[in-house]
C-alpha cells in the first residue's frame, strides 16, 4: 500500500477567494467564525492579522480588510473537486476533513511510470483549480495525512521511515492530542516520540483510547478502512458570489472556478462533455413584472429547486429568478479554455435581468471516448478538430444561422437553385466524407464553362430602358449573350418566365439580365439584373 | 534581374591570392527575408501559384503569397474578382482544405461556384453584419479564422474605411494562417496605408478581361497595368461582338485598349 495524503493548507481561503473577483483576491482577506478570525492571507497577516482575533482587532489592523464567513460546504465543495481530479489517477480515493484528500496508488504507479511521474502529473491535473498542495506518501492512510499537514514532498519508503517521521511530528497532529493539548504539554510530552515511549496502559487511562488508537492507525499496527470517494452520476456544483455580479463578465471568474471542476469530474470518469448548462439566481426585484422572457427560460419550476440542494439556498415562496443558459457543444470536449471561451461569447451576447447572487453549473450529457491522441505536427485530425471550434466559436458569437454552408439544388430559377444552411456539427464528418468519394473519382467534373453568374443580388434589379436598350446606372449594357430562356415553377405557383441575356457594362464588367416574357404584366418593367458575374 | 553580373553590387574581393575565389556574399542568399530594391521579395513559405503565369511572374514568390494579407482594391463587386481567385482557391480545396468567405457582397451562388471549379463542400459562407454589433463581429470572426490556423483560405469583404491599426491586427494574425487571405475593400482604401504586404488594384479592362495595378508588393514598383484574360464566360462568337460592340459605340480609348491587346 502507498498512500499520498494531499493537504490544502488554505483550503477556506482559496475557496472563499474564488468566490471573488481576481483583483479582491490578492487584497488582504480574513475568514471569520463566530465572530474570530479564523484564518487569514498572507497578505493580511503582513498586516498583523491573526487567527483567534476579534472582528474588531483585525479591521483597526487592516482597515481594508475583506472578510468572509467560513463556510463548510464551500471548503467541502472545493475538496470534493480536488478528489474528482485525483479519481483519474486511482479509484480509492477518500476524504479526511476538513482540509485533505487522500489517494492510494501503489497499483497505479507502474502504469504512470512511478512515484515521481505520478505525483508530478497529479499537480498538473490540479493546477486548474489554484490550491496550495502538501503532498506526501507514506505506507499507512493515517500516517500519511498526518504528515502531509506540516511537511511536503515527503516520501516514507517503509513503515520505519515513517515511524521516524512520526515521531519527530508534533502531537497536536493528532485529534486527541489537540484536545488535551494543555495536559501533554504540561507532562512535557511534545512530539509524537514523546508520547510512544510511556507505558500504553497509562495513556490510555489518562487520555482516553483515542489518542492510542490514533496512533496505532497512523503506524499501521490497526486496521485503517476508509471509505472511498464515489463519483455523482450527474455533476452539479454551485458558487455563491461574495459581491452581487451586475456585468456578465463579473461571471466568468466564478464561472472559471465552476469549469475546472467540471472538468476534474470528467477527468475522474475519462470522459468528455456534450452539453451543460449555467444557471444565474438572480437577486430578486419587485418593480418589473417579470424577467425577460427573451433572454431567460426562468423562472424555473418549483419541482426544480432541489437540484440546488442545501438549506443555505433558500428559495423563498417568490418565484426564483433563475436564468439558465445552455451550451452544447459540437464536438465532445474537457478543454476548460475552449469552454470558457464560448461561455464568454455566450454570456456577452445575454443581457442579465438582474444583478446574479449566485453561479451553478451542471452536466449529466457526457459521452465516454478514447482520448484523442496527442500529436506533434498538424494532421488532418488536429485540423478537423480546430476547424470544429473555429465554427463553434463563431457560432456562439454570431449566432447558428450566420455560419453556413451552400448546396446546389436542381432547379433552373437561379434565385432557387442554392439551399443555405447553417453548419451542423457532424457537417465537418460528412465533409470527409465527400472528400473521400471525390478521391475515389465519383465526382462532378469541375470548371466546366461558366455560364451562370457567381453574385446574385436579394432581388431581381428592375432596369430602366431607352431604345428598346437597357439601362444600368444611366449608361447603356450592351447585350452580348442570349437570349437563354428559363421557364420554370408551374408546378409550385412561383413561374418563372424569363429570357436571360449576358450583357457587359460600358467600363467592361459582364453582368446576367433578363426580360419578362411577352406581353408584359401591367406596369411591369421589362429588364430586370439579376446577377453579377465575378 | 540577375544580381552577379550587376556593375552596382560591391562585389566582396577574396581577402588572399592563394585561396580559392570564393563566390560573392550577396545579400539575398543570407536569409529569405532580405533582397535588394531592384528585386523580387522571396518568402519562406512557397507561394500559391494563382493560375495566371503573368501575374506569378510579378508577385514575390511567384503566387499568392501565405501568411499575409492580401489587399484587392475594386471599384464595385462582379468585375472578375472571384475568377481571378478560382484557380489558387480550388488549389486549396483539392488538399482538402476549407475555403471561407466573409461577408460576400451579394447571395452566392452554388452552381456558379461549381462552374468556376470550387467545391460547394469544402466552402463556408459567414456573414458578420447581421448582428447587433456590426464591425466589432467582423474584425473579431475574421481574426478568430486567421489565428486558428486551420483554414485553408480565406476571402473577406472588408469596408473601406478602417482604420489602419485594425489592418496591422489581421495582418498579425494571419501570420498564423497557412494559406492566402485575401481582402477585398472598395477602391477608396487605396490612398489609406495598410499593413497589408501585397496590394493590387483590379479594374474591369473589357469583356474576360481584368487589368491589375499593383500598388505594393515586396519588390520594386510596377507601373504598368497587368492584363489578364480571365476564364471565359463569353463564347468567342459573344466575344466578338463585344469587340466590335465597343468600335461602334463612341469611346475610341477602349477601342484602343483592345487594339493593343490584340
Amino acid at each position: 500500500m502507498l498512500w499520498v495524503g494531499l493537504h490544502l493548507p488554505l483550503l477556506s481561503l482559496e475557496s472563499f477567494a474564488a468566490t471573488l473577483p481576481p483583483e479582491q483576491a490578492v487584497q488582504p482577506l480574513a475568514l471569520m467564525d463566530a465572530h474570530r478570525i479564523v484564518s487569514a492571507n498572507a497578505c493580511a497577516q503582513t498586516l498583523g492579522v491573526q487567527a483567534g482575533q476579534k472582528r474588531a482587532t483585525a479591521l483597526s489592523l487592516a482597515p481594508q480588510l475583506l472578510l468572509g464567513q467560513a463556510d463548510e460546504r464551500r471548503d467541502l465543495a472545493a475538496l470534493t473537486s480536488v478528489a474528482h481530479a485525483a479519481l483519474a489517477f486511482t479509484p480509492a480515493v477518500s476524504l479526511s476533513l476538513p482540509a485533505t484528500v487522500l489517494l492510494e496508488v501503489q497499483a497505479s504507479l507502474r502504469y504512470f511510470g512511478g512515484r515521481e511521474p505520478l505525483l508530478e502529473k497529479l499537480r498538473a491535473a490540479l493546477a486548474p483549480l489554484g490550491h496550495q498542495l502538501q503532498c506526501v506518501s507514506a505506507p499507512t492512510a493515517q500516517g500519511a495525512a498526518l504528515l502531509s499537514r506540516v511537511q511536503d514532498d515527503l516520501h516514507c519508503a517503509g513503515r520505519s521511515a515513517l515511524q521516524q517521521a512520526l515521531e519527530a511530528a508534533p502531537l497536536w497532529l493528532l485529534a486527541a492530542g489537540h484536545e488535551h493539548a494543555q495536559a501533554l504539554q504540561g507532562m512535557g510530552l511534545h512530539s509524537v516520540g514523546d508520547a510512544r515511549r510511556l507505558p500504553r496502559a497509562g495513556l490510555a487511562r489518562r487520555f482516553g483510547p483515542g489518542l492510542l488508537d490514533e496512533l496505532d492507525c497512523a503506524l499501521g499496527d490497526r486496521p485503517d478502512p476508509r471509505e472511498p470517494v464515489v463519483l455523482p452520476p450527474a455533476f452539479h456544483s454551485q458558487l455563491e458570489l461574495f459581491a452581487r455580479a451586475d456585468t456578465t463578465e463579473q461571471l466568468l471568474y466564478g464561472a472559471q472556478v465552476l469549469l475546472a471542476r467540471l472538468v476534474a469530474w470528467l477527468s475522474a470518469q475519462h470522459a468528455f462533455v456534450c452539453r451543460f448548462s449555467l444557471l444565474m439566481k438572480h437577486e430578486p426585484r419587485w418593480s418589473g413584472a417579470g424577467p425577460k422572457a427573451d433572454a431567460l427560460r426562468c423562472p424555473l419550476p418549483k419541482g426544480s429547486k432541489k437540484t440546488w440542494g442545501g438549506p443555505a439556498f433558500s428559495w423563498g415562496a417568490e418565484s426564483p429568478w433563475v436564468s439558465e443558459l445552455e451550451i452544447a457543444l459540437a464536438e465532445p470536449s474537457r478543454d476548460a479554455t475552449h469552454m470558457l471561451a464560448l461561455l464568454r461569447e455566450r454570456l456577452g451576447a445575454l443581457q442579465l435581468p438582474a444583478p446574479t447572487l449566485e453561479l451553478a453549473l451542471q452536466s449529466s450529457d457526457i459521452s465516454r471516448r478514447p482520448p484523442p491522441n496527442a500529436e506533434l505536427f498538424p494532421t488532418p485530425q488536429s485540423e478537423h478538430a480546430g476547424l470544429t471550434r473555429l465554427i463553434e466559436r463563431l457560432q456562439a458569437r454570431l449566432g447558428r444561422e450566420q455560419v453556413q454552408r451552400l448546396m446546389p439544388l436542381a432547379d433552373h430559377r437561379p434565385e432557387r437553385a442554392t439551399a443555405v444552411q447553417p453548419v451542423e456539427p457532424l457537417w465537418l464528418r460528412t465533409r470527409e466524407a465527400a472528400a473521400l468519394r471525390r478521391e475515389q473519382g465519383c465526382s462532378p467534373t469541375p470548371g466546366t464553362a461558366i455560364t451562370r453568374p457567381l453574385w446574385l443580388l436579394p432581388q431581381a434589379l428592375a432596369l430602366q430602358e431607352r431604345n428598346s436598350r437597357p439601362l444600368l446606372e444611366g449608361r447603356a449594357l450592351q447585350l452580348l449573350a442570349g437570349p437563354e430562356r428559363i421557364e420554370a415553377g408551374w408546378w409550385d405557383g412561383s413561374l418563372a418566365e424569363r429570357d436571360y441575356f449576358i450583357a457587359q457594362t460600358v467600363e467592361g464588367a459582364l453582368v446576367w439580365l433578363y426580360r419578362g416574357r411577352l406581353p408584359l404584366p401591367a406596369g411591369g418593367a421589362g429588364w430586370y439584373l439579376q446577377g453579377r458575374f465575378a | 534581374m540577375d544580381a552577379l553580373h550587376d556593375p552596382a553590387l560591391p562585389l566582396v574581393p577574396p581577402l588572399r591570392a592563394d585561396r580559392p575565389r570564393l563566390p560573392p556574399l550577396l545579400p539575398e542568399t543570407l536569409h529569405p527575408s532580405l533582397w535588394r530594391a531592384h528585386q523580387l521579395g522571396r518568402s519562406a513559405d512557397h507561394a500559391l501559384p494563382s493560375g495566371f503565369s503573368l501575374l506569378d511572374a510579378q508577385l514575390p514568390g511567384g503566387g499568392w503569397p501565405r501568411r499575409v494579407l492580401t489587399e484587392l482594391l475594386l471599384p464595385h463587386p462582379g468585375i472578375g474578382e472571384i475568377r481571378l481567385l478560382a484557380a489558387s482557391l480550388a488549389t486549396i480545396q483539392r488538399a482538402g482544405r476549407l475555403v471561407m468567405m466573409f461577408d460576400p457582397p451579394a447571395a452566392v451562388s452554388a452552381p456558379a461556384l461549381a462552374e468556376l471549379g470550387l467545391d460547394v463542400e469544402q466552402l463556408l459562407v459567414i456573414h458578420t453584419h447581421l448582428q447587433l454589433r456590426p464591425g466589432a463581429d467582423r474584425l473579431w470572426a475574421l481574426e478568430q479564422a486567421l489565428k486558428s490556423g486551420h483554414v485553408g483560405a480565406v476571402v473577406a469583404w472588408l469596408p473601406a474605411r478602417l482604420r489602419c491599426e485594425r489592418v496591422r491586427r489581421l495582418q498579425l494574425a494571419a501570420h498564423a494562417h497557412d494559406g492566402p487571405a485575401f481582402v477585398l475593400r472598395e477602391v477608396a482604401a487605396q490612398v489609406q496605408a495598410s499593413a497589408a504586404p501585397l496590394r493590387l488594384a483590379l479594374h474591369p479592362a473589357g469583356a474576360d478581361q481584368l487589368a491589375l495595378r499593383l500598388l505594393k508588393r515586396r519588390g520594386p514598383p510596377l507601373l504598368a497595368p497587368l492584363h489578364l484574360a480571365l476564364p471565359p464566360v463569353l463564347s468567342a462568337a459573344a466575344l466578338r461582338r463585344a469587340q466590335a460592340g465597343d468600335d461602334a459605340s463612341q469611346l475610341p480609348l477602349r477601342a484602343a485598349t483592345f487594339i493593343n491587346l490584340a
